[in-house]
């Protein structure tokens, strides 16, 4: 029964983390209608990002991760400005194409730059456990958890309460009216898609001490994201949080139970069960 | 459509059979490898052609038939059957998945179909990473198709052959009642289904052909390489060419995946040196510029300027 509930305690340390590359993608998804499948792409160029400070500087990734989320808000200004903009009208198709042609050009534009080998970093906060009781957790993945929580917490507040969240959940529920109460649809939404990116890069900072970074690391993460933000009901920012932590759980108790190989296929299976059975998600409802 | 009427079979068999005669004058295995490669993606793009671009249904997930085909032959080879029969069986096999597969995905519309087909494929190769019966990540070994000193020849013109067959139902779908019902979902299935098309059947019946034929460019493929991994057969980058192949050149066109083929892994092979692992960046330049200049691709663009529609 330990076994059980440590597990779960593991699957929410990394469920927070979760929830915030799915809440990126819930935003972008939500106020542009755009599909973002270069998502993981921009979680891996935060972990680069967050690497090359560590790496060159002695810059601890606690603190990379801000530097990973601002270069990504900026970036994100570009790749909106150019490539996104211009299809933001377009089928589902072109989008698709369009974010998926980004993802090859980010993903092999890395392997281009970094090569292909495998990095990681070693600070000593990954090697110290810290026991409550029968349980145990790195101080590592605990302040990931603070972290990641606090920002969830206060990007909940942003789109509840200040008046650029109530645009741009306005627009999120009818672009139209939005527009016509004078919403300045344009810049809410590039705001959006920024935001959004820079919350995977901000994940992608906070991922870096666990994970072993190669330039495709972050393909996992968008159909990931995906899954828990048709978990969570697509659009919805609060769905894709409760998505992500539900993610976090099952794949700890399927590689604790399955095998740590069969993670990924159950979250497929999942999320294919989901979109089968209820497509508007746990949370969502259903919007045209 | 361009019609095909006149001098324009005549020309077309023409220049099947000049390309097939390049088998009898190369004596390059390197160049026959290089050939094979565009004329397998140019077949795998007419397949794909049949549900992305004449259905209009954006799938990820065709690796999965390919990589279908390609095990499916590889197992029942390797339970004594005949390899012809094994070929064909294969192709069966994937078109039944694909039957399986499509009463699922096609319930849904648009990001969420492509999802669902790429889910679908992902959990099919990380299952046969995982499984013994499949050889997991290690991989299988596939019987040539071909003895003999001329096999990569052989292996040119079997992708030939299966690149006019895919040619020759696009040509029949483009002209055909079923054709015209795919395109009316392409361009609006809520209408199409108001006028009483059956939108759901039509779609599977493309996929179903489009799955068999995939399986058999899959079988071929791993019978050329006599080695399959699912990290080779059963990639989310088999998808992707196939959906660019079709895109580049212009998606429901009927020369648009062959001219996608013939520049795609054209352009693959002159920056193969340059780039080596990071080929993909070429692919992803290309699918951005598509996108954004050439939306119809390149003889979607040319018909519409010069009107031979």
């Amino acid at each position: 029964m330990i076994v059980f509930f440590q597990a779960c305690l593991n699957g929410l340390l990394t469920g927070a983390l979760y929830a915030l590359i799915g809440m990126g993608l819930a935003l972008i998804f939500g106020v542009m209608r755009i599909v973002n499948f270069a998502h993981g792409a921009f979680l891996m160029v935060g972990m680069y990002v967050s690497y090359v400070l560590f790496d060159h500087f002695g810059i601890d990734p606690y603190l990379g991760f801000i530097a990973a989320g601002l270069f990504l808000f900026l970036f994100g200004q570009l790749i909106y400005r150019f490539l996104i903009r211009p299809v933001r009208d377009r089928s589902d198709f072109m989008q698709i194409l369009m974010t998926t042609g980004i993802a090859l050009i980010l993903t092999d534009g890395a392997q281009l730059i970094f090569g292909a080998d495998y990095h990681q970093v070693n600070i000593p906060l990954v090697n110290r456990t810290l026991r409550f009781g029968a349980f145990a957790a790195t101080a590592a993945s605990l302040l990931s958890f603070v972290i990641a929580t606090v920002l969830i917490a206060g990007l909940y507040l942003f789109v509840t309460r200040s008046l650029t969240g109530q645009a741009l959940r306005a627009i999120a529920q009818n672009i139209e009216v939005a527009q016509l109460v004078g919403i300045d649809v344009t810049r809410i939404q590039g705001l959006s898609f920024c935001l959004g990116i820079a919350l995977a890069g901000i994940a992608g900072g906070l991922l870096l001490p666990a994970l072993y970074l190669f330039p495709s690391v972050g393909d996992d993460y968008t159909l990931k994201a995906f899954v828990m933000v048709v978990l969570g009901g697509m659009g919805s920012i609060e769905g894709a949080a409760l998505g992500g932590l539900l993610l976090g759980v099952s794949e700890s108790l399927t590689s604790l139970y399955l095998g740590n190989q069969w993670a990924l296929a159950v979250d497929f299976a999942v999320f294919l069960v989901v979109l089968s059975l209820k497509p508007s998600g746990i949370l969502g409802r259903q919007r045209t | 459509m361009s019609s095909l009427r006149g001098w324009k079979p005549w020309a077309l068999a023409a220049a099947v059979l000049a390309c097939g005669s390049l088998a009898l004058v190369a004596r390059n295995d390197y160049l026959l490898q290089v050939l094979f490669r565009i004329v397998l993606f140019a077949g795998l793009g007419l397949a794909w052609n049949l549900v992305g671009g004449f259905a209009g249904q954006l799938s990820l997930g065709h690796a999965a038939f390919f990589g279908a085909g390609a095990y499916g032959f590889a197992l029942l080879s390797a339970a004594s059957t005949p390899r012809w029969v094994a070929l064909f069986l294969a192709a069966v096999v994937a078109a039944a998945f694909a039957g399986i597969i499509g009463r699922i995905v096609f319930r849904l519309r648009g990001p969420y179909f492509t999802l669902a087909t790429i889910a679908f494929a992902e959990v099919l190769r990380l299952s046969v990473t995982n499984l013994k019966l499949t050889g997991g990540a290690i991989g299988l070994s596939t019987p040539a198709l071909f003895s003999g000193r001329s096999t990569w020849g052989m292996l040119y013109l079997s992708a030939i052959a299966l690149a006019v067959t895919a040619f020759v139902i696009n040509v029949y779908v483009a002209r055909s009642r079923f054709g015209y019902y795919l395109m009316a979902i392409r361009e609006d299935e809520e209408t199409a289904s108001a006028v009483g098309i059956d939108t759901a059947s039509y779609k599977l019946r493309s996929l179903l052909i489009s799955a068999f034929l995939t399986a058999l460019g899959g079988a071929l493929y791993g019978s050329a390489f006599q080695f399959i991994v699912p990290d080779s057969v059963l990639t989310i980058d088999i998808s992707l060419q196939m959906a660019i192949v079709t895109m580049l050149g212009g998606a429901g066109t009927l020369y648009g995946p062959v001219v996608g083929a013939i520049m795609l892994l054209g352009a693959a092979e002159v920056f193969k040196n340059q780039f080596q692992e990071s080929h993909l960046l070429v692919y992803g330049i290309l699918i951005v510029l598509v996108v954004l200049f050439l939306p119809e691709g390149v003889v979607g663009g040319l018909q519409r300027r010069f009107g031979g529609r």
